[in-house]
Formats: C-alpha cells, structure tokens, sequence
C-alpha cells in the first residue's frame, strides 16, 4: 500500500515539494522504480538531533579490559525488556558471563529481540541481502536510518569535509551497478530537505545511457556512497561533477582503487565498516597503517577467541559487538563474523580497529564472457526460501550451489541461475549440513580481479 | 520466617482432615451457610484476642448483582474458613501470641491466592495443602520446626500459585507480544520502508 506525501514526509514544505518534484522530472532523470521518503516527524527529527550532537561531540572511549559506563545499564536494560535475552534465565557475575549472540539467532525469531517498552506502531522491515551468510530480517524503524547522516557527517569529518545539507539540492547519492535494484528520489528532513538519490548506473534503468552523466552533472551530490564496483563503474563516465567524499560500504575497498578514484574524483574516499544489524561502525583512517576510528558512542566493541574469550589488544579475532542505535535491536555481545583487531594508536582510553577482514568481493563470468557481480547473485537468490547458500564458479565456468535444506523444485534454482548467467550455463546443486558457523559465501577459481 | 514453628506435616495432615462443614457454601447475604464471621471470631479468641463486630464485619459480605463478583467472594471467604481450621491447631493456641497477625492475614492475605486456587483444593491437593500451611507460617513470621530459613523460602518460592502464575501470565503476554510483532511485520513487509542513505 503506498503512502501519501505527508506521511512519506510529514514535515515537508513547499520548496521540498518543489525539489522533489524537479527531482523526478528532470529531462534526464532515471526509469526511478521505487517511492519512499524518510517518514520522519518533528519528534523524531528532535531525537536525531540530540543524537547528532552526542556523535559528533563524543568519542568512543574505553581503557584495554575495561567497560564504558554506559554498559552495565544498557544489559540490566536487555536482562529486563528483550525477551531473547531475559529468556535465557543464566546468573551472571560478570559481562564476560554474557551468552554471545549470532545472526542466526535473529534469523530464527527477530521479534524476540524487540524490547518490550518500544513501540511497533511504526514498524519496518529489511531483508539482509546475505552477503555474509545467513540473509536475516532486521526489524527497524524510520528514525534508525535518518540516524545514518549523523554518523555519515562524523565519518565525513575525520578528512575534514562537512555535509552541509539544504533544500534545492542534493546531498548523498547512493550509487549502485546493479542488473536491478530499487531506485529512487528522495528527500531527506535531518538534512534539511535535501535530496536524497538512489541510482543505478546499469543503462537499462536509463532512457538514455548519457543520460546517467546528465543527471549526475545536473544535480551534483555533495557525497556519493555505494561498493567499489559502482564507484569504478561511475569513475568509467566522462561525469564533469567533483563530490566532496566518496563513501565506500557493503565489500572491502582495496587501497589501489582507493587510490585512483581519489585521482579520478579529486576527492578523499572513505572506507566504511558498516553492517545492517549496527550501522556504520567505523571508517578507515587515511595512512599505512589502516586504523578504523570508531564511530559510535554507545557501541563497545570487543575481540573474541572462537571460544569467547576477550583476545589482548592488537591480536585478531572476531568482532563482537554490544550497544547500537536500533531501538528495535539491542545488541549484546553480537559475533558480526568479521575479523579484526582492537588497537590503542593514540592513546590508553580511544580504541580503534585495525586489519578488518570480511564481506570480500567475488567475481562470476556469465556464459557470455560478462562480469557477474556477487550482489546480483544474492538478489536472484532473495526469492528463495533458503536460509543459506554458497555459490562457487569452477575454472571451466560451471557453477556449484550449496544450499540449506529446502523444497523448492531443483530446475526452479537452475532456470533462475541460468536467467543470469545464460542459458547454457551448467551448474549443479550441493547442500549445506550445518547451520552453525559462517560460510564463505561465493568463491571462484577464474580469478576475476575485484577493483 | 525468623522462627520455628509446628512441624510441617502436623499442619498438613489437619488439613486433609478438614471436616466437610468448612468447605460448606459461605454466607452472603441471605445465601450460603456458613457463618464466616463468626468463625473468625471464634479463632481470634481461641488464639486469645478478643473479637468484636467492627472486626468481623470485613467477614460479612452483602450479594452482588454481579454473579461472578459473588464467585469470587464465595471462593475467598471458603479459604478464610479452611485457614480458621488450620489456625485453629493447639500449636498456636498454646502460643497465645498470633491472634493479631492471624487477623491480619484471614483480612488481607488470602485474596489474591483465593483467585487463582479454588478453596476445596486446600484441603484435596498434597501441593495446595503445604502451599497454605507454609504461607500461614510466613504471614506469622515463622517457618516449619527444623527447615533453615533458606529451604522454607525456597520450598514456598516453589509451591507459589501466585508466582506460578504470574509466570504463566508473562509467558501469555510474551506470546501476545511476539505475535502482535509477527503480525506488523507482515504488514510493514507489505508497505513501504524508509529511505536509506547506504548499504551495507
């Protein structure tokens, strides 16, 4: 059922409508496949403001073994309003006592991780597109992804560029290179009632293919974010706009293409470790030595062993995480699968990471010789009821799908992998035995480089 | 429970034996049987306090239009009267120093149980039979002749009807909750989101 204008925007003016109309019907504007607005009322616009300020006033500070103060009541918190975690009923003398949590948890019940004082009323839901392992369904609501631009300006700030916002343009535009994939225009209240883009530069989502650089021209974004793939794509047109930052999430940006599309942009290119159950968490640190400011006040992070136990600073394990900004989704010491180290570079009490190691970019050829990016795997896949998958493309081009128990036709799988690769494509399926533990999601023997 | 009073099984086993005439129909208005009045009173003084009208008259109750108001009455001066019979032990006759704290817990200690536990399981169920006599020693300030004051609370902790049902209330909440949300997010799912500025 879509929603009216006011309730797309409750706060929205006339200059707003103004924008957003210009937005859509710009001569060179894309086939936009999708309508959504920030739903963001006068209470809540208060609330990510109160945030802002404690985001970009507040560092993340806690000493090696020690617990920001805000710790204790935040599990009292979850001990006494989320029933997956008051279920589990255990004494606990200590936060190292805590049961880790996993994705695979939110994908059995998300309701159970909705605290009992929080309101429904304005509920959302976001299919994960699994590129980690398990595709999850997040429970969230409209304040939790307008509390991105505080923590996008945080990130922004550490190279010193300011997202200035305001109507009659727009400020972020989220680049995408994709076979398909939602689009849209949008505005965004937090940020003034600029607009806020959704584009993919696949030229079947276009009346013209210039048209992609017309209207990128035309409306100029202050700050691009998207995938190193989109962003090398975008750097392959002859686009004459310069943005303030490009910010890169979703895959691992490798420091050559980070290199030449500061070249070819003119700009700084963030790398930023962000993940759907917590938002950005922390964004790469220009230098060798690939530090990762931490972004978040109310998200302590810690390093785990396999076995849970806390690992010494600057030794590797997995990234745990407990706080977040999701009312929806308290985090208590969630294992996020990536693997990283927490290091102290500047002083005793501002903890950072160092060497994160997840989500990498894998590439597939298509029977015609074409670069099949892993995200359009894992969108064909979304129609599926299947908990996990993996896909692995053999050096003669064959295709092997693991997947977890299901019962969907095997030729239902096939004709769906065979509608992106081609045809011809072979492929046979495998199954996945264990639910428990993380997957590398799609390998390849053909050695396509990522950018 | 700071002090030990009767065996356990003495209180119990009166129980059992509760005679037929205090599980009768309680008088309520001008229906019922039984007297719980002055039953009451009857106790008050054995257990050497002195009983006048204004102290029983919480005992006497009036009919309501509302029949199940007047079941739930009925079930709760039922309770008083099997309470009466077990207070009405030697032990505590003897002792000649409960009668104030016996008052106190006929008039307001047994309403919220007597909800939830129907007065004739007092007498008829093992578990319910301990489960008063413990309360009754509680609401006295004692505990069983040799139980710790650690095995009496966890003893009564574990035969609680109230707790149990408070427990079983918060798991049907739990229950209403979780599918209150399953269903928002079968219409959320159906409606649009809100706009997203990344992906992950």
């Amino acid at each position: 059922m879509p929603l009216s204008e006011n309730e797309r925007y409750p706060l929205i003016s006339q200059s707003g409508k103004k924008l957003l109309k210009a937005l859509h019907e710009h001569p060179s504007a894309p086939l936009f496949n999708h309508h959504v607005g920030d739903r963001i009322d006068s209470s809540a616009l208060k609330s990510i403001y109160a945030f802002q300020a404690d985001v970009l006033t507040r560092t993340p500070r806690w000493a090696h073994d020690q617990y920001p103060e805000w710790v204790a009541p935040f599990v009292k918190y979850c001990e006494r309003e989320v029933p997956f975690y008051r279920q589990r009923k255990q004494v606990l003398v200590s936060f190292a006592d805590i049961p880790t949590t996993c994705r695979a948890d939110f994908g059995q019940a998300p309701w159970l991780f909705v605290p009992d004082d929080q309101s429904i009323d304005d509920l959302i839901v976001y299919s994960t597109s699994g590129t980690t392992g398990h595709p999850v369904t997040i429970l969230s609501l409209p304040i939790v992804s307008s509390m991105y631009v505080p923590l996008l300006r945080a990130a922004l700030r550490t190279r010193g560029v300011e997202m200035m916002g305001g109507s009659g343009r727009v400020s972020i535009a989220q680049i995408c290179c994709q076979k398909s994939t939602y689009t849209f225009a949008a505005l965004s209240s937090v940020l003034g009632e600029a607009g806020n883009l959704k584009l993919n530069l696949n030229p079947s989502d276009w009346r013209m293919p210039d048209d992609r650089i017309r209207y990128f021209d035309a409306w100029a974004p202050e700050i691009l974010t998207g995938d190193p793939i989109s962003f090398q794509q975008l750097a392959s047109l002859p686009c004459a706009h310069h943005p303030k930052a490009l910010i890169s999430t979703s895959m691992t940006l490798l420091p050559g293409l980070q290199i030449d599309l500061e070249k070819r942009f003119n700009c700084p290119i963030l790398d930023l470790y962000s993940m759907n159950e917590t938002g950005p968490i922390a964004v790469g640190l220009p230098g060798a030595d690939s530090f990762y400011q931490l972004l978040q006040p109310r998200l302590f992070i810690e390093i785990l062993t396999p076995s849970g136990d806390p690992c010494p600073v600057g030794v590797r394990g997995e990234i745990t995480v407990t706080g977040g900004f999701n009312p929806l989704l308290p985090l208590l010491r969630y294992r996020t699968g990536d693997q990283a180290t927490l290091v102290y570079p500047f002083d005793s009490t501002t903890p950072a990471l160092a060497s994160i190691e997840g989500r990498p970019v894998t590439l597939f050829r298509d029977t015609a010789g074409q670069v099949i990016n892993n995200i359009d795997v894992t969108q064909l896949m979304r129609r599926f009821a299947i908990a996990r998958f993996t896909l692995h493309q053999s050096t003669d081009g064959s295709l092997i799908l693991r997947l977890s128990p299901h019962a969907i036709p095997e030729n239902e799988i096939i004709s769906a992998l065979q509608s992106l690769f081609g045809a011809d494509q072979r492929a046979v399926l495998g199954r996945i035995d264990t639910y428990e533990g993380k997957l590398i999601q799609y390998t390849s023997d053909i050695g396509l480089v990522p950018p | 429970m700071d002090e030990q009073g009767p065996v356990l099984e003495t209180l119990t086993h009166r129980l059992a034996e509760c005679p037929g005439e205090f599980l009768m129909p309680p008088r309520i208005g001008s229906e019922g049987t039984i007297h719980v009045d002055a039953v009451v009173a009857d106790l008050i003084r054995y257990l050497g306090g002195s009983a006048d009208k204004s102290l029983t008259a919480p005992f006497r109750a009036s009919l309501n239009p509302d029949i199940n108001a007047n079941k739930a009455v009925s079930n709760w001066l039922s309770t008083v009267l099997v309470t009466c019979w077990l207070l009405h032990d030697s032990w505590f006759q003897t002792e000649a120093r409960f009668s104030s704290l016996a008052y106190g817990f006929l008039s307001n200690g047994l309403q919220d149980i007597a909800r939830i536990v129907a007065s004739a399981r007092f007498v008829n169920d093992q578990d319910r039979r301990e489960e008063l006599a413990r309360l009754c020693l509680a609401q006295l300030g004692l505990r069983p002749s040799g139980e710790s004051i650690a095995v009496a609370e966890d003893r009564l902790a574990t035969l609680s009807s109230l707790g149990r049902h408070k427990v079983i209330q918060a798991a049907r909440a739990a229950e209403a909750r979780a599918l209150a949300i399953r269903e928002a997010m079968k219409k959320a799912a159906a409606e649009e989101a809100a706009a997203k500025y990344t992906r992950e």
